[in-house]
């Protein structure tokens, strides 16, 4: 399941069907809306470029580190603290695999996905800057998506 | 000639989330994006472009999909349903 969506994601469930013939290893990474001092979070993404950049950062992920499947979940709109922001699950046949995957993905999206979080505190709002702010990791130049 | 332009985040705070128009050929991109710009907001327009009117180093265009660099945008003619988007550095995850 890849997915860019407002309403939360069952875990549960995507571990069981991550429980495949072959799967030795489940890693599941959920970032979630840390208590900051903030009321909410809002999120913003560039939909129809995030949901193929995802799908093509789950390829790769699936090529480079042998994975079995991988569910990528980014929510948007209004978070409360503690809900979750992203979710990544992958399966391997091995551990090594898993996280490694799982690492690459998480980096990936955190460089190259059209997403924006915007803090919301009761002293104003704050936009938070991107990792990658002098073009050294943003979305690539020139790339057909 | 008519494109669609979308600003994301601050950028979209600024200047409006999307923009239909009507434009006149052999355009540049980034000649339609100051114009848009100027005519919505200062502030906005100082957020995308430096003093010499060349977009600051972290703004991100694309155009139907595929980034463009600033020095790109300022030769890339828009063509008839372009959708071009405007974004600053991206922070999810």
């Amino acid at each position: 399941m890849i997915a860019v969506q407002t309403d939360d994601v069952d875990i549960g469930d995507l571990i069981h069907r991550a429980k495949q013939p072959g799967a030795g290893a489940i890693v599941l990474f959920d970032g979630i809306v840390r208590d900051d001092d903030i009321t909410e979070m809002e999120l913003e993404a560039y939909e129809d470029i995030a949901i193929k950049k995802l799908e093509q950062i789950a390829e790769r992920a699936r090529h480079l580190y042998h994975l079995l499947s991988v569910d990528i979940i980014h929510r948007t709109g209004r978070l409360k603290v503690g809900e979750n922001i992203l979710v990544i699950l992958v399966s391997a046949g091995h551990r090594k695999g898993a996280y490694e995957g799982s690492r690459y993905i998480l980096e990936t999206i955190k460089a190259e996905v059209p997403v924006w979080k915007k803090e919301l505190r009761r002293d104003g709002n704050h936009w938070v800057p991107g990792e990658y702010p002098h073009n050294t990791g943003n979305i690539p130049l020139n790339e057909e998506l | 000639m008519k494109v669609r332009i979308r600003f994301f985040a601050r950028f979209r705070e600024l200047l409006g989330s999307e923009i239909m128009e009507e434009i006149t050929k052999g355009t540049s991109l980034a000649e339609l994006v100051r114009i848009i710009a100027l005519r919505r907001s200062r502030e906005g327009y100082d957020a995308l472009f430096d003093r010499g009117g060349t977009f600051h180093p972290f703004v991100i265009i694309m155009r139907n999909g595929v980034r463009l660099s600033p020095p790109e945008a300022e030769h890339v003619q828009v063509s008839e349903g372009d959708d071009i988007a405007i974004f600053p550095p991206v922070a999810g995850g």
